[in-house]
């Protein structure tokens, strides 16, 4: 009796915390977003950038500082937040979920994902409005659509040309639906199928990230 | 030694993103900036001056030519260390106090901490702001920010400093005081390149000029150089009367200001020295002559009206 209820209060503690983490993708990812989204255009502003370029910094290290600045502010959020449920939920049930705590990791990866695509959007476009726009274009309509590509898209779509279209931007885009699943799997336990999302969501990240540099190591201002 | 020199300098800009059209805002300019010479650089809107000083500061690149700033190529970002800059509408981070955003932009200068706690004081006092150092930007007001800036430029003890418009939105007494710590450091042997529309206020501090128009070095020397006309003088004189005027106009060609003032353009000493015998032969009593100077303001206008 004991041992079934143990694995209730264990079953309920997990379950709050994937919600919590599907929560925290949607709603704490969202609001980093707006946050940071005009990090990059205010730093470009005419008066601002002057002064900036004018001290002995290379532009290379003014991309990377708001680049980890930013990624930082963001852990130091989610270890606040998902740190504080933990404690809160274990201390109130017993059950020290610790795989609970890689989240805040995994979390902060996904944002720096496409944090690198809102700097490079905002290096480029030099407007707030676009880069918030784009990326959760990106985030809440592209990614999804390419996650469900094998179970959705592709029973409706069957000419393999397009199939290879569609594979190939699934390939070259970041996957934050797939990390979300990791993720998850991670705090329930269960084995995770592939890494291969990661690693290509890292490259797309250091891509991003290096044509932000390039472009404004030759950007006048 | 010159701290900046440029040789053949270049700037085009492409007229819109995509375009092979350009637009040449520098075009083979050539200067040099002496060690310890506050040197103002002069021109209508859209003359090139502040791609020129945006230039020097790596701020915006060059299409061609020579750029030496501590006689070294600005590729090498190391003389920023010693260089100062308060830009045009200059912005802060608005949520930071006065004291904070000089302690930032202090360390990105390369000073430590302490030291920019240190000279943040000295600074703040030295424009008056030591009042408002705890006060958000938000709140400050054109003069105050200016100060501000200013303070900002002169943080980090630079040797060379740049100030586009430092007096702009500062009221008279700020301007005097900004005139003033600025002849203090130059007194101090600090460079300081200036680019300023207040020509009064360029007369009255710049050992040199140079005047740019259409991304073209028009003309270049010090102030006394630029406004002195060489040929024409000013006599003031005791009454004349209706004969004496109508003898100057016709014998001297000169121009009568009034009753008692007129200017003569002179070949030479000799045409000077009869026109002296005159008047004393006419029993007029001469009061004063001198190599009439125009004001750095009616030569710009003039030199600039010529060419546009």
């Amino acid at each position: 009796m004991e041992s079934s209820g143990e694995e209730g209060v264990k079953q309920l503690v997990t379950g709050f915390e994937v919600g919590m983490i599907n929560l925290s993708y949607l709603l704490v990812i969202t609001f980093c977003f707006i946050a940071v989204s005009s990090f990059i255009p205010s730093m470009l502003e005419k008066g601002n950038i002057d002064i900036l370029l004018s001290k002995p910094v290379s532009r290379t290290n003014i991309i990377l500082a708001k680049f980890l600045g930013g990624v930082l502010l963001i852990f130091l959020s989610l270890t606040y937040m998902i740190g504080g449920v933990w404690i809160i939920l274990s201390a109130k049930s017993g059950y020290w979920n610790f795989p609970f705590l890689y989240s805040i990791p995994w979390l902060t990866l996904s944002f720096a994902i496409i944090y690198a695509l809102i700097i490079l959007i905002g290096v480029t476009s030099q407007s707030t409005i676009l880069s918030i726009i784009i990326s959760m274009f990106l985030v809440f309509v592209i990614c999804p659509v390419l996650y469900v590509r094998e179970t959705v898209i592709f029973s409706l779509v069957t000419n393999s040309t397009i199939q290879f279209i569609i594979n190939f931007f699934y390939y070259i885009l970041p996957k934050p639906g797939d990390i979300n699943q990791i993720i998850t799997d991670i705090i329930t336990g269960n084995p995770v199928k592939s890494y291969m999302p990661v690693f290509s969501s890292v490259l797309f990240m250091l891509a991003a990230l290096s044509l932000s540099i390039f472009y404004f190591r030759r950007k006048d201002y | 030694m010159p701290v900046i020199s440029t040789k053949d300098l270049t700037k085009e800009y492409q007229s819109k993103t995509f375009s092979k059209e350009k637009i040449l805002a520098l075009s083979n300019f050539s200067f040099e900036v002496q060690s310890g010479e506050i040197f103002g650089i002069l021109g209508p809107n859209g003359a090139g001056k502040t791609t020129l000083i945006k230039i020097l500061l790596g701020i915006t690149f060059r299409t061609k030519g020579d750029v030496k700033v501590f006689e070294k190529d600005i590729t090498d970002d190391s003389y920023k260390l010693k260089v100062g800059y308060l830009p045009e509408n200059h912005r802060f981070p608005s949520y930071l106090t006065g004291e904070q955003a000089l302690v930032f932009y202090g360390m990105l200068s390369g000073m430590s901490k302490k030291d920019v706690k240190k000279k943040a004081d000295e600074y703040l006092q030295i424009v008056d702001m030591e009042k408002w150092r705890n006060t958000k930007i938000k709140k400050y007001s054109k003069g105050m920010l200016q100060r501000l800036g200013l303070a900002q430029a002169l943080l980090n003890d630079p040797e060379l400093i740049f100030l586009d418009e430092p007096t702009d939105g500062v009221d008279p007494i700020g301007r005097k005081q900004i005139r003033d710590l600025l002849m203090h450091l130059k007194g101090t042997g600090k460079t300081i390149f200036l680019n300023s529309h207040l020509l009064s206020e360029v007369e009255l501090i710049c050992d040199r000029v140079a005047i740019l128009n259409k991304g073209s070095l028009v003309t270049s020397g010090t102030v006394d150089e630029l406004t002195s006309v060489s040929d024409t003088f000013r006599f003031t004189v005791s009454e004349t009367n209706d004969e004496l005027m109508q003898s100057l106009l016709s014998a001297f060609k000169a121009t009568i200001k009034n009753s008692r003032e007129f200017t003569i353009k002179a070949v030479s000493g000799e045409e000077l020295n009869k026109l002296i015998d005159f008047l004393r032969q006419k029993n007029v009593m001469i009061l004063g002559v001198e190599k009439e100077k125009n004001t750095l303001e009616s030569m710009f206008i003039n030199l600039i009206g010529s060419q546009n």
